[in-house]
């Protein structure tokens, strides 16, 4: 069974879908950290890796699938406090080009810790490679992990959504996001609002690391850098002052990163990179505020 | 008067270049090739500054105008017998021409520019983030074609048999032709402009000038420097496109974020200072001897030392060790930089 | 006693001084109007008793307790409200998000009523609780951001230009809710262009001009327009 279209099959879509699950939890992961810090976080993608490691570790040390991630989410989580804590708060209030800078600095230094420590070889974080089989669903062999991230993403995106929408906390972050100077003044803390952003933001780097060392089991320091370049431009193409255009945006990148890879063919599939990034430079140009917001939104400054 | 006031700002950093060749000249010729490679970092570097500190729009593309000037310079300096052994598949024009030294850096430095000046004319009115991620997309084309496209250059392979023509002086020059050209736009009527761009884009826009086409002169200008670096770097070391790509990306920012990204002293300083303490780990590898010290550091402790120091200086110091300010010769008094300093503090 | 005091507050934005040792207080169940020509000094006192401008000297007290140096978060969860300049509300979230926010200020989980209280006080709002607050009119934006402020049942609220691009009738809501909240016990300090207006309501009116205070007028003076432009020109 296959779409009549291209050479589109149903299980390319399904890992279409499911990168773009990813991508789009990654998204949120960096627009809630932007909202309330106005900073571009480009080290994201290392806390992906250090999660990844945590899950090779574990497969190392033949730990229970559920420990290992365990172990990723502790990992990731006092990653995510120890970057807020050490560089992002002390650079809040300087320029925006200047935090994203710094961030690349974390980046760089953290892929380079990990390639002294665990050296150039991959290793493999193989406990929930068996997600990988297929199932059969109405005749299409659709991958589980597929399924999996679907859900998962899915789940993250509504639980957040919730946290956001119902409690004290989320209303805060929300505020906080559109105008800290007046959310202060009424009395919210910043500094908890900050923190909470930057907790969330690492529990959705962490699931998002298990998610993608299913697809790619081999974690070397460069694990995530790529998904995060991808993510931050589908973040920025659809918007980065808003949660959910920047959300869309993550899924719309991955989504089309996904089929994409699934349908060209192999003798230009080498060049998915120059296509993607060719499709952001040009709805930049047509809609340089983002694609999924109304008119002209706020200017950062970078 | 004012004319020689202005005199430090270009003497300082030729002066520092001038000094760093004489030390590579007198050092071992082991450690030349660490001197060697500061020139042409620095040669990078300028030519971000050009752009990225004249305008105060952050590119992350600028790198890619560098691998475009060392594949122009490569390809046209490899003998014809190599390039028929190790790329097969190149196209016939580039298989058959071959130029001299000289004539391949100023053509790098063409192929620079003109790629420059084809991106930036759509990229130039974009600015903020979105500016960030476009010239990001642009390194990211440029080094996925340049990485699989075996037709225009070694593809995964790198750069071998090229002539290793890049010795100290022909660095020391290269960058102080850079140095000049750094110089005599910023002191130009189209420098000046962009730079009122910079500290007010309404204002700027409001005395008529175009921000679009005074950043378009500076981003084709910084990619003609970017593709004449690339140039010297080919002819320095066997390149590959993951070397031209994300490392020497941060690594030449980081260097113009730490000098001071708002003068061409802060470029040059920033160069210098990180690329000589990376050189300095790079070389405790195979352990250096200070002071009747022996230190051996494993392989890596180069780029987290620079990553921590950039991470440190940026929370110390967030503009740059230079502040960004040129060189003067002193005047008595300057009460402007009182007022300046006050308003810094609120 | 007094709730708030403010004694010798200068404030200084880099080489401009935007306040010069201005002394005044606010006492419990009083309006105290702040008034004077743009740029003396009168937001800039407000956003320094909220610890968000620069204070080089004096000091401000609540009950007694200096809230110098203190993070405006915290000034706020003492029981300082403010109604910035231009609302600031946030069109965004609907009308009761915006009251919850201000619930973020209240000093116990006890005070819970704080948001029935502001509904009672501007009934409108009751209306379009679920609505955005964008989407309400700059009268009912300018009663949100008052009541957003009481939610939290603050002892001091502070006004900047409540009545700035406001119709007249509507002004008389807000000023008549003034009144009513100033009868409840709270002390209110206004910030205010219309100067007749003020010194009517205000129990006393201080004029302020360059950032130092020039002369302090009372509710019979407002009749006296002589008097009252003598004291901004003076």
């Amino acid at each position: 069974m296959t779409l009549a279209f291209l050479n589109l099959t149903w299980p390319t879509f399904a890992d279409g879908l499911a990168l773009g699950g990813i991508y789009a939890l990654m998204a949120v992961g960096i627009g809630l950290v932007f909202g309330v810090l106005r900073l571009v976080n480009f080290a994201y993608g290392q806390l992906l890796m250090a999660g990844a490691y945590a899950l090779a570790y574990g497969a190392t040390w033949n730990l229970p699938t559920w420990e290992s991630i365990l172990l990723c989410f502790g990992v990731v989580l006092v990653l995510s406090l120890l970057m807020e804590v050490l560089v992002f708060r002390p650079l809040r209030l300087h320029s925006p080009a200047t935090m994203l800078v710094a961030t690349f600095a974390v980046a760089f230094l953290l892929q380079n810790i990990a390639l002294l420590k665990f050296g150039a070889l991959p290793r493999s974080a193989g406990s929930l490679a068996l997600l990988n089989a297929p199932w059969d669903i109405f005749g299409a062999e659709i991958r589980k992990i597929a399924v999996v991230s679907v859900a998962t993403a899915a789940g993250c995106l509504v639980i957040l959504q919730m946290l956001l929408k119902l409690t004290p906390l989320g209303l805060h972050m929300r505020a906080a996001s559109m105008d800290f100077r007046t959310a202060r003044l009424l009395g919210v803390r910043a500094n908890r609002v900050i923190t909470g952003a930057v907790i969330l933001s690492g529990l959705l780097a962490a699931v998002s690391a298990v998610m993608l060392s299913v697809q790619d089991i081999n974690v070397t320091s460069t694990f995530g850098l790529q998904d995060t370049i991808v993510v931050l431009a589908g973040v920025v193409l659809g918007g980065l002052n808003r949660l959910i255009p920047a959300t869309l945006g993550g899924f719309a990148i991955g989504f089309a990163t996904g089929i994409l890879g699934g349908v060209l063919p192999s003798n230009q599939v080498q060049y998915l990179q120059s296509f993607v990034f060719a499709a952001v430079i040009v709805v930049l140009l047509v809609r340089p505020n983002g694609l999924f917001t109304r008119a002209a939104g706020a200017v950062e400054r970078v | 008067m004012n004319q020689l006031r202005r005199l430090p700002e270009l003497l300082g950093p030729a002066l520092l270049i001038l000094a760093t060749a004489w030390l590579g000249l007198e050092v071992s010729s082991y450690l030349e090739a660490y001197f060697l490679d500061t020139l042409v970092k620095v040669a990078i570097v300028v030519a971000l500054y050009l752009f990225i500190g004249n305008s105060g729009v952050l590119s992350f593309g600028q790198i890619s105008f560098v691998a475009l000037g060392a594949w122009t310079a490569g390809l046209l300096t490899m003998p014809e017998s190599q390039k028929r052994l190790e790329m097969p598949g190149l196209w016939h024009f580039l298989l058959t021409t071959n130029v001299g030294n000289a004539a391949s850096l100023a053509l790098a430095a063409v192929v620079g520019g003109i790629a420059a000046l084809v991106v930036g004319l759509p990229l130039m009115r974009l600015s903020g983030l979105a500016a960030g991620i476009a010239t990001f997309s642009v390194l990211e084309i440029t080094n996925n074609v340049l990485t699989f496209d075996g037709k225009i250059g070694p593809g995964v392979n790198n750069f071998s048999s090229v002539p290793a023509t890049t010795g100290i002086w022909q660095a020391a020059v290269a960058c102080l032709i850079c140095i000049a050209v750094a110089y005599v736009y910023q002191r130009t009527r189209f420098g000046r402009m962009l730079r009122a761009t910079r500290e007010d884009p309404a204002a700027a826009a409001a005395a008529g000038i175009s921000i679009n086409r005074q950043r378009l002169l500076a981003f084709t200008l910084s990619g003609a420097l970017a593709g004449f670096a690339g140039g010297l770097y080919v002819h320095l070391q066997p390149l590959a496109s993951g070397g031209l790509y994300l490392d020497l990306t941060f690594i030449t920012l980081a260097m113009l974020v730490v000098g001071g990204s708002g003068s061409l002293l802060g470029a040059v300083v920033g160069a210098l200072a990180l690329n000589g303490i990376f050189s300095f780990f790079s070389a405790a590898t195979n352990t250096v001897v200070v002071f009747g010290w022996h230190l051996k550091v494993p392989s890596g402790t180069a780029e987290i030392v620079l990553g921590v120091l950039m991470a440190v200086v940026l929370i110390l110091r967030p503009s740059g060790i230079t502040g960004g300010r040129e060189l003067f010769l002193p005047r008595r008094r300057r009460p402007v930089a009182d007022l300046e300093k006050a308003r810094a503090t609120t | 006693m007094t709730a708030l005091a403010v004694e010798k507050l200068s404030v200084r934005y880099g080489a401009v001084e935007a306040v010069r040792e201005l002394s005044l207080e606010v006492k419990p169940g009083r309006i105290v109007g702040l008034i004077g020509p743009n740029g003396a000094g009168k937001s800039s006192t407000l956003h320094a008793i909220m610890g968000a401008a620069p204070i080089t000297g004096g000091d401000v007290r609540l009950d007694g307790r200096s809230l110098v140096g203190r993070r405006p978060e915290d000034i706020a969860r003492r029981g300082v409200a403010l109604v910035p300049e231009g609302r600031r509300i946030f069109g965004e979230l609907t009308v009761d998000e915006n009251l919850r926010l201000g619930l973020a200020a209240r000093r116990t989980r006890a005070n819970g009523n704080g948001l029935a209280r502001a509904y009672e006080l501007f009934p409108v709002l009751r209306d379009f609780r679920s609505r955005h607050a964008g989407a309400l009119s700059g009268g009912q934006q300018q009663q949100l951001a008052i009541a957003r402020a009481l939610a939290a049942e603050p002892g001091v609220l502070l006004l900047d230009e409540p009545s700035l691009g406001l119709a007249p009738k509507i002004v008389d809501v807000v000023f008549e809710a003034l009144m009513q909240i100033r009868d409840s016990g709270l002390a209110v300090l206004l910030v205010e262009q219309r100067a007749q207006r003020t010194v009517a309501l205000a129990d006393e009116s201080h004029v302020l001009a360059n950032g130092q205070l020039r002369i302090t007028l009372g509710p019979k003076d407002a009749g006296d327009t002589d008097r009252l432009v003598s004291a901004y020109l003076a």
